[in-house]
């Protein structure tokens, strides 16, 4: 009896570790490329940023402790980066989210061409961003842009859209609100589609309201994929930096220089590649913090619809 | 296997070789070039195209001006690669990227043809030598380029203009010789209601738009970036005399089309090409262009000078602008230096820089000698003038960041969010923060002169010298 059993639990084992080396055997492919795309780029980030030195500028790395860190988190400037980047996310993620949103109502009625006009209206998302900020560029240009041609011809006074700080952060924000909201577009009208017919119906037979469905059902019901299109585009915006290149060069002075910009002049043009690195990693901090915070809220809502 | 079939696979395998060889024997070398897309890449593109040694190909890696194009440079150089075999950078640039580059000196050393005396000495020393004096040279002076003033001759010549200038002002009206002069012009010419403006500038944030247009009116006032001696930045960046001369460039807005404070070069040409200004401080680099009555509606009216100087606070008249252009390095990483010393020998010929000075502006002495260069178009002989002006910024490996740091607050100053005063001087608290970091030992003077220009290579004369 012992000998039988001894037998079988041994053979238990061998196909249990069998079972773990194939789970290792299929993962490992995957795990060596992320380990080399992602933890070995992130490791280096951290490691330089304790460091004092240039990629560019060949010379000893000097070790720099925090210093790095404290040098920029007292400067002044960044946080004016900070401050700027925060109001621009705001306003584009506000103004994409319900316009978007809106938008994706009304289209996932349907309606003759209804396919034709939600294919037109994702072309501006289809743009390269550094595309995109020459274009308005050329539209915000104050004598010969077509925004100020329009303004001019109702006998409203041309706007120097590029030139001033606040004219240049609501021009940089209409360009991104333009190229982004197709995609709040595409989800919301996904999400509004996903919801079954049969729910609206049982409403309308107890005497819903157009707005109380909207609102009381519609809505509630897509907010988890419309809470994950929310996450997409304030960690986008808040990396926006292509946009600004093209439209702004960040100026007037810095005043639309967000801190993904601060982030590519400090290590490409720069080329102070320690600070930079540390730059990264304090916006790296950020992102994953707002994200896991963001995440959590999304799981707690899902589960609730 | 049979006999047969060996012979077979042998004679496959000969032919296969063979072909191998032979591919190997003509595969062509390509000799990649990184520039700033434009007229004068181009025209070094169709150049090389008749290049004898057919087995070499010239590629343009062409970005759009701008950090793009530094940054590209700076990027291949950093991981030291060879992704591209020569690159045309910004003088300015040399000093940051000497210690990637090949040094110029041996290439001349080992040449039968190139020698520094095939180049004036102050346009092989402006586009390639670093440290400045050294007579180490990283570059060659390909693409030399200036600023310069562009006018409308129809407006400046009508009778009618005339008389109404020197009734309004008491004087002739003729193209500038100081700031202060042209600052009068404008002003006459400013007449929003018929859609024309006295003067157009580059003021935008990127690059270095608003500085090598500040810098101009900087210098030509008695300013200076810094004191390259003691490194001091204070007292200098930010003394009466440079904030005199970017308070006049900050003034001549007024006289420009609205929201013209972010212009880059492109809303310059556009203006003066449109015709919509009396006066343009442009590049020479376009005024091919701009004279091209394809893309300009006013290439027969426009008239070329140089730009005005100044009388300074000290009375002193001082006339220094921007330098602008491209030296010519070679990539230190690259696999084909023997193949690009050829090209090169080539294409410095008189023969090929003679196609290039029709489209560009040569650093061939041999072309620019000869009297056929200065009557090939209208602006030759005003832009050999201008080359006896020119200034530059700093020639350290900080340029990049001391450049970002002035332009953010000059082009503060022309959006009018500080005063010059203040801009000025967080531009020299920035900078020596800079040369600090960098490592530069600051010697603090105990007085910093008002006009900086009489202790750093005095340039200022009693009298106005005019040009003509």
């Amino acid at each position: 009896m012992t000998a039988i059993s001894h037998e079988r639990r041994q053979a238990e084992l061998r196909k249990r570790s069998s079972g773990r080396l194939m789970i290792f055997g299929f993962l490992s492919p995957t795990l060596a490329i992320l380990l080399f795309m992602v933890a070995y780029p992130i490791f280096s980030l951290v490691y330089y940023s304790f460091f004092n030195f240039s990629a560019l500028r060949q010379g000893a790395m000097k070790p720099m402790g925090l210093k790095n860190y404290k040098f920029l988190l007292s400067d002044p400037e960044l946080w004016e980066r900070f401050v700027f980047t925060g109001k621009f996310v705001f306003i584009c993620v506000a103004l994409q989210m319900l316009i978007g949103i809106f938008v994706g109502y009304q289209l996932h009625k349907n309606f003759r061409g209804r396919d034709l006009v939600f294919t037109l209206l994702m072309m501006p998302m289809m743009l390269s961003p550094i595309v995109v900020g020459f274009l308005w560029r050329y539209m915000l240009n104050s004598e010969w842009g077509i925004v100020n041609f329009l303004l001019h011809s109702v006998g409203l006074p041309k706007v120097d859209w590029l030139g001033q700080t606040n004219a240049a952060l609501w021009a940089a924000a209409a360009a991104d609100t333009w190229m982004w909201t197709p995609f709040i577009v595409l989800l919301a009208t996904a999400a509004f589609r996903g919801i079954p017919e049969t729910i609206h119906e049982a409403a309308e037979v107890d005497g819903a309201s157009p707005a109380y469905k909207f609102f009381r059902i519609t809505l509630p019901m897509s907010a988890p994929v419309l809470f994950i299109a929310l996450i997409l585009r304030l960690i986008d915006s808040f990396k926006q930096y292509d946009l600004f290149v093209a439209l702004t060069g960040g100026g007037p002075g810095s005043s639309t220089e967000t801190v993904s910009f601060s982030v590519a002049k400090t290590a490409f043009s720069y080329f102070y590649t320690g600070e930079a690195s540390a730059l990264a990693v304090i916006l790296l901090v950020i992102i994953i913090g707002l994200s896991m915070i963001l995440v959590r809220h999304l799981q707690k809502m899902s589960e609730r619809y | 296997m049979n006999t047969r079939t060996r012979l077979r696979l042998m004679a496959s395998s000969l032919a296969l070789g063979s072909a191998l060889a032979a591919t190997a024997a003509s595969a062509d070398t390509t000799l990649t070039f990184v520039w700033h897309a434009g007229t004068c890449a181009d025209a070094l593109t169709s150049i090389a195209k008749d290049y004898p040694d057919k087995s070499v190909k010239i590629v343009p890696a062409l970005v759009p001006y701008g950090p793009q194009w530094h940054d590209k440079i700076a990027s291949e150089f950093a991981i030291q690669g060879d992704a591209f075999d020569f690159a045309m950078w910004d003088s300015q640039s040399t000093a940051e990227f000497a210690q990637h580059a090949v040094k110029i000196n041996d290439i001349f050393d080992k040449s039968s043809y190139l020698k520094a005396d095939l180049f004036p000495a102050a346009s092989l020393s402006r586009y390639g030598e670093y440290p400045d004096g050294s007579g180490e040279f990283y570059g060659l002076p390909a693409n030399q380029d200036a600023y310069g003033l562009t006018y409308r001759k129809d407006l400046f010549e009508d009778p009618k203009e005339q008389e109404a200038f020197k009734a309004k002002y008491g004087k002739d009206l003729k193209v500038p010789q100081t700031y202060q002069d042209a600052k009068e012009i404008a002003e006459f010419f400013t007449r929003p209601d018929q859609g024309l403006y006295g003067w157009a500038q580059m003021g935008g944030r990127d690059y270095d738009f608003a500085t090598t247009a500040s810098n101009s009116f900087l210098w030509s006032f008695g300013g200076e970036l810094y004191n390259p001696k003691t490194f001091e930045v204070k007292g200098y960046l930010d003394s009466p005399a440079s904030v005199d001369g970017v308070q006049a460039y900050v003034d001549m807005f007024k006289y420009g089309p609205p929201g013209s404070t972010n212009w880059g070069f492109d809303e310059v040409n556009t203006a003066i090409q449109q015709g919509q200004v009396a006066m343009a401080m442009q590049w020479f680099y376009f005024n091919g262009s701009n004279i091209d009555p394809k893309v300009s509606k006013f290439a027969d009216k426009i008239g070329f000078g140089v730009l005005p100087g100044a009388i300074g606070r000290d009375g002193k008249f001082r006339r220094q602008f921007s330098v602008g252009g491209q030296g010519m390095g070679i990539n230190k990483y690259s696999k084909k230096l023997p193949e690009l010393a050829k090209f090169m020998e080539w294409y410095f010929q008189p023969e090929q820089q003679k196609r290039y000075a029709a489209v560009c502006q040569t650093g061939l002495k041999a072309v620019l000698d000869s009297p056929d260069w200065q009557n090939l178009n209208s602006y030759n002989h005003q832009f050999s003038q201008a080359l006896e002006y020119l200034n530059d910024y700093w020639h350290l490996p900080e340029y990049p960041v001391l450049l970002d740091e002035l332009q953010q607050e000059v082009s503060a100053a022309a959006a009018g969010t500080k005063t010059v005063q203040q801009a000025l001087s967080d531009a020299a608290e920035k900078n020596e923060r800079t040369l600090e970091r960098a490592g530069y030992e600051i010697k603090r003077s105990e007085k910093t002169p008002e006009v900086p220009d009489q202790e750093i290579s005095p340039v200022g004369v009693d009298a106005v010298v005019p040009v003509e």
